[in-house]
């Protein structure tokens, strides 16, 4: 990991600016960029979202305060110590870890809002400090890739070495890729479809690497395909369920979502959602649901959200909109299991 | 069958049970060793009647050899007696009746012989009683006799009265170090008119103290309490006296027992007072052993063979070495056990921590010798169990420290080693009158801190997120922990910045 003295540099400047101020007699304070939504712009030419300018103050001295600043100066020191030890960890365990060291969190969704505190004060994303979330989505395709992690520096591993897919964690996201006879990069959302891609050796025929997402994909999944994209310049196809939530997957991997809007290098604006859009629902006459209230409520959402304001995302809103029809990616079996393969995969990539 | 008796030699006794002494293993032998000559060191400048000023120094020999050396500047060894001091098991100045910190001569010599087996190194002392003159030795025992070995004697001068001593022994310096460090910095708690420097591998590690000037009162010999007296001792002091009559006998020998009271006491034995000596029966002398612990008319013992830290001297060290905002010191004594007197005294202090508990951290301390192991069994501790420290506001506030110190012409040690006080019902009480006492100081000092200003809860849970913040500011620093008591009572005490909002 070439980027983890750096990162630990930057860690270390933390501690010592507390500590002076300290020694100083004086209240450390903070400044973090504020990723409250009001803060959170769209920048269309990085084509994700970013953090505004307005920034928020941290202050040791407030009663108010110094409990999520010990808490923030916590997590930064967990961080080091994983970084100096090699070691990874996830976001729960970060949270259980809390208590053996006196800090207390309230749940875990405070301990994931102080880390990504820590994200946006830093300007370095979870992931370089070794904090994974717990889910993992997997990887099969034709690309050898070379560890760069302790123990594992330069060995090599082809991501077929699994009939099931590789899991991406930490190893693999900041492994670097050697060979390749990819040519696409295709991301699934589900896991059934996923291994039907791999049985029916698809990635051979489209020389793809698959990507298994499993909903909203982790963020080590999104680098992993950003990487591949940069570095061995593969285009980005993502195939989802054909219902807003769907799309809304493909979304954030092309533009970024808001939550992570102070991290950068994780989108890839020219990755293309290839379906299942509502036009594929009709042309193929696919067995599909109606869609219920939290469907629509979050499609007049989206209608709104500034990352769908090209005409071609409007012209897939009001598409679902007329149909109020919803299709998941395994509806294509009803036409045998083969045909989303052979048919439809080859119309979409051909 | 014959079985085959052997005496074996009181040298070759500790050699075999050196676990007792403290010399189990590798860590424990250099920690032991130091602290044995720096009692023997800071004894002899108590006599000197001059501010001690030792040096510690340790040195990583090859394979795992290492030399301790301790230079002090106290009264030196009068020369005809250096040999045996070191090369003889049981040999010593202590055996007189006052505080001490060594107790046999016994230490001193345990380290010779454990470092003699254990490298085959002689052990060179130099000292000097004058102002020139010195003489250096190299020695070793001889074990199966308990008799010294002169390898070499010779004149040598030496910068100033005082004795430096050099033992090579088998040993851990790297995983002993901390202890030593540790093990000086508390001495200097109690003996914070002394200086100390320590080098490790001839690098200045620390200097500690001197936190004072002020000399302790030194301590008068003084004959023993009757109750002090054994069966064997009275047996040695009839014996030496057989001319004299019972009563002088106990007149003479004995602290607190006047003509009055000693014929009450041998009415109390039925024994004729005129009786001499010589003509004492053996069943008389036990049945006066017996009167002697059990008559109830004598007074306390004289506590002027103790010298405790004293209230100047113990707050202005626990100041010094710990960071304490609050400070109280108390005091219990002289009272006896067994005949012995003894004065428990204690420092409470409380301040910053980052590691707190609900019960206060303790610090033991016998004769101005900090005890640093076996603490659970410890009567002090079994006393601080016994509070409940809650009802005065310690829990999760500011971390409490307690100093207690024991001084007394005997310590009940629990085992050899010297490490922790054996459960004497005398000493406990006075502990436990001496800590409740403390801690309704503490408690009454952190409620007056609650009435000022904002709730005690809230500044606990400032001070705590607080500290927090400075522990873990520095260990991504990768510095020490930065002081926060004065930035939070700062806060808390100056009433109207409107910081809580």
């Amino acid at each position: 990991m070439v980027e983890s003295t750096n990162t630990r540099d930057i860690l270390v400047q933390l501690g010592k600016k507390v500590v002076q101020s300290i020694l100083n007699e004086e209240f450390p304070r903070l400044e973090i960029p504020d990723r409250s939504t009001d803060n959170i712009v769209f920048d269309p030419e990085q084509g994700q979202f970013v953090l505004g300018t307005t920034r928020v103050m941290r202050d040791s001295s407030k009663i108010r305060h110094v409990k999520s600043f010990a808490q923030l100066v916590w997590v930064a020191s967990f961080a080091k110590d994983l970084l100096d030890a090699s070691r990874t960890s996830s976001l729960r365990d970060l949270y259980y870890s809390s208590e053996a060291f006196g800090v207390k969190f309230v749940d875990q969704a405070e301990s994931d809002r102080i880390v990504a505190d820590l994200e946006s004060l830093s300007g370095m994303a979870r992931e370089d400090f070794g904090v994974f979330p717990e889910e993992h989505s997997s990887v099969y395709g034709q690309v050898t890739m070379r560890y760069t992690v302790p123990g594992y520096l330069g060995r090599e591993v082809d991501l077929t070495v699994s009939p099931d897919g590789l899991p991406i964690g930490p190893a693999l996201m900041t492994a670097e890729p050697v060979k390749s006879n990819a040519e696409i990069v295709l991301a699934v959302e589900c896991g059934g479809m996923f291994a039907r891609l791999i049985e029916t050796r698809a990635w051979e025929r489209f020389k793809a690497v698959l990507i298994h997402l499993g909903g909203q994909p982790p963020r080590s999944t999104r680098r992993l395909m950003r990487l591949l994209h940069d570095r061995l310049d593969l285009p980005v196809y993502i195939f989802t369920d054909g219902d807003p939530w769907g799309m809304h997957i493909a979304q954030v991997i092309i533009t970024g979502s808001a939550n992570a809007a102070h991290i950068r290098g994780l989108t890839i604006p020219d990755a293309r959602w290839i379906g299942v859009t509502p036009e594929d629902i009709v042309e193929y006459s696919l067995p599909c649901d109606s869609m219920n209230d939290a469907d629509i409520k979050r499609l007049d959402e989206l209608a709104l959200d500034s990352r769908y304001t090209g005409p071609e995302w409007q012209q897939h809103i009001s598409g679902f909109k007329d149909l109020r029809r919803k299709a998941e990616q395994q509806a294509f079996s009803r036409y045998g299991m083969d045909y989303v393969v052979d048919t439809y995969l080859a119309d979409k990539l051909a | 069958m014959a079985a085959v008796f052997n005496s074996i030699s009181p040298a070759e006794f500790f050699y075999r049970n050196r676990h007792m002494a403290g010399f189990g293993n590798a860590t424990l032998a250099v920690y032991s060793t130091v602290r044995e000559l720096v009692e023997n060191s800071l004894d002899a400048c108590e006599d000197s009647g001059r501010l001690p000023f030792i040096i510690v120094d340790l040195v990583d020999e090859s394979h795992d050899f290492v030399s301790v050396t301790v230079a002090d500047n106290g009264t030196g060894i009068p020369y005809q007696h250096v040999s045996e001091s070191f090369g003889k098991m049981l040999f010593g100045s202590k055996y007189d009746t006052r505080q001490k910190r060594g107790t046999f001569g016994l230490g001193a010599t345990m380290a010779v012989l454990y470092g003699q087996i254990t490298t085959e190194h002689a052990v060179e002392v130099h000292t000097q009683t004058g102002t020139s003159g010195g003489h250096a030795y190299r020695l070793l025992i001889d074990i199966e006799h308990n008799v010294p070995i002169v390898e070499s004697d010779s004149t040598l001068d030496r910068d100033g009265p005082g004795t430096t001593v050099t033992i090579h022994i088998k040993g851990d310096l790297k995983r002993a170090q901390d202890r030593i460090l540790e093990y000086l910095r508390m001495t200097t708690i109690v003996t914070p008119h002394a200086k100390v420097l320590l080098r490790i591998n001839r690098i200045a590690t620390a200097t500690l103290g001197r936190w004072t000037e002020q000399l302790p009162s030194v301590p008068v010999v003084s004959k023993p309490h009757p109750r002090a007296a054994d069966l064997e001792m009275l047996k040695r002091l009839i014996a030496e006296n057989k001319q004299k009559s019972v009563r002088s006998i106990l007149v003479e020998s004995f602290q607190q027992v006047g003509d009055h009271t000693a014929a009450r006491l041998l009415r109390h034995a039925a024994l004729d007072s005129r009786k001499v000596g010589w003509s004492l029966s053996r069943e008389e002398i036990s049945r006066l052993s017996a009167a002697l612990k059990s008559f109830d008319g004598f007074a306390r013992p004289d506590g002027s063979c103790l010298s405790p830290v004293g209230r100047d001297s113990f707050l202005t060290s626990v100041k010094s070495v710990f960071p304490v905002s609050f400070c109280s010191y108390g005091r219990r004594g002289p009272s006896e056990w067994e005949g012995n007197p003894f004065v428990v005294e204690g420092v409470l202090a409380s301040g910053d921590s980052v590691d707190e508990s609900d019960v206060p951290v303790l610090y033991r301390f016998a004769n101005k010798v900090p005890l640093l192991y076996d603490a659970s069994d410890d009567v002090f501790m079994k006393v601080l169990k016994k509070i409940d420290w809650s009802k005065y506001c310690v829990r999760g506030a500011r971390q409490v420290y307690v100093f207690v110190h024991l001084s007394s012409t005997r310590i009940p040690y629990r085992a050899a080693g010297k490490q922790s006080i054996a459960l004497v019902p005398e000493i406990e009480a006075e502990a436990l009158t001496l800590l409740r006492g403390l801690a309704r100081e503490l408690g009454k000092s952190a409620r007056e801190l609650g009435h000022r200003g904002r709730s005690v809860k809230k500044m606990h849970e400032f001070a705590k997120s607080f500290r927090l913040i400075a522990k873990f500011g520095a260990s991504l620093a990768e510095s020490d922990i930065p002081p926060t008591e004065r930035l939070i009572s700062g806060l808390f005490e100056g009433s109207d910045n409107g910081r809580v909002d």
